[in-house]
């Protein structure tokens, strides 16, 4: 298991170069300076946008701004933000928690709730629960999240009054009032989590259908087992391998996904911060948020393969 | 000083000039809701103590320095913990007195401050001279700032600023225009190079809001390096103020808490607590007017028909101190038409700018046809060509230009059509309508236009470094608390690539009359710096806009700002809201 994840890990030093070199071109070839930007308007005068231009190092030529990047990198120095004027990493990571507990409550609401009704639907086949999980399977990625966002904050926060129309945290409340923050991230978690678990009781019906059609569960009944046991035992721990499979790339599709919920429910996240950072052209802010959650990605994808291996004692870790 | 508006905060908040006396016309703030009885709360009953205001911005801040502050949302965070040494009448513009009085010499060069004896910082301390002299000192130092040309004027500064270029020449160690009174070390004088009308608000505005030397001076010294000051923490959580409210949490993209300054010089504020919160955009901020997640808030004229219909809110109009714009590239290659006057005329008289407004912001706007906004002193009191739309006007001066029809419809010349591309900020909504429209009624006159959409960041570097591929671009001014349009209007300020100029004057179009006047009001020769004299100037300079048109100049929209109406002594004006945020008071 220790060689698989070293690995794994040295495999993750070129995608991790690759990721570097496409944000760095495709960061400097939008059009605009930054500079010129962020000083647009003001009384700077074009001697201090050069002299801004190069205590950030602007005036050099490409490759030599990539390779300086790099090297500072490596040193685990992302740069300073030129709108903040903070640590890029730094700044980063204060977001970072905002977006993560979005995203894993939106995907404990994808799992507790796509699954099952994948498989309930999956049982009972062709009835009404089933045409109810197929046609919610085909909504659930058909209606726009930044839509349904809106629906819901109108009807719930602002017609019904009983949940927060925005905001992470009702001002003067404490951080760890936890119920002040569930109010808060229930409407953006359901609406994040909507295409999941339309996703997962889809994938979940179908292969636990296919699951049920196998020898083994058919061994599995004739040899006089419960159902239950036939069920959760045998069937659903196989049916479960794809979610798992899944799973490493939904955690990083929900962090990227929260971008337009952050921005409907204004949640303080990476996603918006992000975003904020590309319409300033900030540079190094937008260049450690892609680094860092490239880091986070391949971690979660390692993850993923361990994980794999453990659900699925077929795949052995070499 | 003018900042672009650009729909997002990257704009500064750098504003400062003079005025010495007053001649305001306009701009009355007018409100619906139920102003009457809010405001005849205020006036008749006591303040409650106690409660929370919550503004929401679609910006986070940047930063709590004034020195490194280049964005609206920061300039406001500021204008909360450090007062300046003057202030602007919110309504008209005028110059008071804030933390300090002051005079100027009969020669117009020199100023005299005195700090106002009770003025002390929430530790306690008085705040002295060396407090300002401070703050213009770590302008000399920074390598951050960009406000090193606001002080250019100071006798010594340039001398004193770092590093050494055009402007500066590091060769002193002090400030030699800045004399601290040895008597009184709450007074000081500063002496500039030359007469300077827009100086007092430099002088005494946010740049230089006295900075608290007990702190900060230890990044200030002799051997301090630039970064040493561009990096302090205080820059990012302040510990000493001298505003009406103290630092307490910035939740970064989230909310910015200020708490009460128990010990400020004009009274202790009556609200416990101040908080920006940060939205993700106007439609959230209408959301949260409504439900009462937010005190006060600007919306835009889409939401205002639904706002009224709220009960909670009181809505408060006036008139920004701004316009919007179609700016027109009189050396345009390509559309080689907007290089004559009377086809810039003919797209002023070809325009139902009425219309446009009803259109586009929901008749919220007053339609404008010069520089100067009606708010402004300098707003002229001379009768200006009101370009009321005459489509019969506009196609007889095209007719004139030598413009002519073809078989196809399109205006041509020399075998040449007329094509228009009016390039506008994507994502502005308002813009994008507005560029749609014009082109549109640009089509009825015989023009090929067409409207293009561009990401702003793109668009400000064409701009400002003479990119001639823009024909005509619709943009926004936010204009400054002086009327100065150096900036924008002065010849010099014309891009050229050729030399590496860059600048605000991109529609290339210049006047030595204009030049004389713009020059005359901000450095007069006979040193007259009275509203009278530069009000003239300023006419003169005006007329030549307006007959010249080389912007159509749009309008000038309504700030819709909505309250709850439990927020009393809310008062905001086109020059200020915050003025009297001490004496807000949220009624229980």
């Amino acid at each position: 298991m220790r060689t698989f994840i070293l690995r794994r890990l040295l495999f993750a030093i070129p995608t991790l170069i690759g990721i570097s070199i496409i944000t760095f071109v495709i960061v400097r070839l939008a059009p605009g300076d930054p500079i010129r930007l962020f000083t647009f308007g003001s009384r700077a005068t074009n001697e201090d946008i050069e002299a801004l231009r190069h205590l950030y190092g602007l005036d050099q030529p490409l490759p030599i701004q990539y390779l300086d990047w790099m090297w500072k990198l490596v040193h685990l120095d992302f740069g300073r933000s030129f709108i903040y004027n903070q640590d890029a990493a730094a700044l980063f990571m204060q977001y970072v928690p905002n977006t993560l507990q979005l995203a894993i409550v939106a995907l404990a609401l994808q799992l507790v709730i796509g699954v099952p009704l994948g498989v309930i639907a999956a049982l009972k086949r062709g009835t009404w629960v089933d045409g109810f999980v197929r046609v919610f399977g085909v909504a659930g990625h058909a209606v726009p999240a930044f839509w349904l966002g809106l629906v819901l904050i109108l009807f719930f926060a602002v017609q019904l009054r009983w949940l927060p129309s925005q905001g992470m945290l009702t001002i003067g409340k404490d951080n760890w009032d936890l119920l002040d923050r569930f109010k808060h991230m229930l409407l953006p978690a359901i609406v994040l989590s909507l295409t999941g678990i339309a996703n997962y009781s889809r994938l979940l019906r179908t292969e636990t259908l296919e699951v049920l059609s196998q020898d083994f569960v058919r061994t599995a009944h004739a040899k006089g087992l419960h159902e239950r046991t036939v069920m959760f035992v045998h069937a659903l721990r196989n049916a479960l391998i794809p979610v798992v499979t899944a799973l490493g790339g939904i955690l990083a599709g929900l962090i990227g996904g929260a971008l337009v919920i952050e921005q409907v429910f204004s949640w303080p996240g990476i996603g918006r911060f992000t975003f904020a950072a590309a319409i300033a052209k900030d540079y190094p802010v937008i260049q450690a948020g892609v680094m860092i959650s490239g880091v986070l990605l391949v971690i979660s994808y390692i993850l993923r393969d361990i994980a794999y291996a453990v659900v699925d004692p077929r795949i052995g870790v070499k | 000083m003018s900042h672009p508006r650009t729909g997002r905060a990257l704009i500064s908040a750098l504003a400062a000039t003079m005025l010495v006396a007053t001649a305001c016309t306009g701009g009355t703030p007018t409100s619906s809701g139920a102003p009457t009885s809010s405001a005849a709360a205020s006036a008749t009953e006591a303040p409650q103590q106690g409660g929370r205001v919550i503004e929401a911005t679609i910006s986070d801040i940047a930063t709590m320095q004034p020195v490194l502050v280049n964005d609206t949302a920061s300039g406001r965070a500021t204008g909360l913990i450090y007062d300046t040494l003057i202030q602007q009448d919110a309504k008209t513009g005028e110059v008071k007195p804030r933390l300090a009085t002051y005079t100027t010499s009969s020669d117009g060069l020199t100023y005299t401050f005195e700090i106002n004896a009770k003025a002390n910082w929430s530790d306690g301390k008085p705040i002295i001279a060396q407090d300002w002299l401070s703050a213009v000192t770590a302008v000399g130092k920074s390598a951050k700032t960009v406000r090193k040309s606001t002080f250019q004027d100071i006798v010594g500064f340039n001398e004193f600023c770092a590093p050494a270029g055009a402007q500066c020449k590091a060769t002193a160690s002090t400030i030699s225009g800045i004399t601290i009174d040895t008597a009184n070390p709450k007074k000081f004088s500063v002496k500039m190079t030359k007469v300077s009308c827009p100086a007092i608000l430099d002088l005494g505005g946010a740049t230089a809001s006295p900075m608290p030397t007990h702190v900060f001076g230890k990044y200030l010294t002799a051997t301090s390096k630039a970064e040493d000051f561009d990096n302090a923490v205080e820059n990012t959580a302040p510990t000493v103020f001298s505003g009406p409210f103290t630092f307490k949490e910035w939740r970064k993209g989230d909310q910015v808490i200020f708490g009460k300054n128990a010990s400020y010089w004009q009274g202790a504020p009556n609200v416990d607590e101040y908080v920006y919160k940060v939205v993700a955009n106007t439609t959230a901020i209408t959301n949260g007017l409504k439900t009462g997640e937010i005190t006060f808030g600007s919306i835009i004229a889409k939401d205002l028909a639904d706002m009224q219909t709220v009960d909670s809110v009181k809505i408060t109009k006036y008139q920004s101190l701004g316009y919007t714009f179609i700016g027109w590239n009189t050396s345009s290659p390509t559309a080689t038409g907007l290089a004559d006057k009377r086809v810039r005329q003919a797209l002023a008289y070809g325009i139902d700018m009425d219309a446009v407004i009803k259109a586009v912001v929901f008749g919220e706007a007053t339609k404008q046809v010069a520089h100067h906004v009606p708010v402004q002193w300098a707003y002229p009191s001379v009768a200006l060509e009101a370009y009321k739309f005459d489509k019969a006007k506009a196609q007889s001066l095209l007719k004139d230009a030598g413009w002519v029809a073809g078989s196809d419809g399109i205006l041509a010349k020399d075998g040449k059509k007329f094509n228009l591309t009016i390039s506008t900020n994507s994502g502005n909504t308002e813009r994008e309508t507005l560029a749609q429209v014009a082109a549109d009624q640009y089509k009825a006159l015989g023009i090929n236009a067409v409207s293009k959409p561009e990401a702003f960041q793109g668009l400000v570097t064409k701009l400002t470094t003479g990119d001639q591929t823009l024909e005509a671009t619709i943009i926004g001014w936010s204009l400054g608390g002086d009327p100065d349009p150096y900036q924008i209007w002065h010849s010099s300020q014309i891009p050229d690539p050729s030399k590496n100029v860059t600048g605000f004057g991109f529609t290339y179009f210049k006047d030595a009359a204009m030049d004389k006047a713009i020059e005359q009001g901000r450095n007069p020769t006979d040193g007259n710096c009275s509203t009278a004299a530069r009000k003239a100037n300023y006419e003169t300079f005006n007329k030549i806009l307006n007959e010249n048109q080389p912007y159509n100049f749009g309008y000038s929209n309504n700030v819709l700002a909505v309250s709850n109406k439990s927020l009393q002594n809310f008062e905001p004006g086109s020059f200020s809201t915050l003025y009297n945020v001490h004496q807000w008071w949220i009624k229980k």
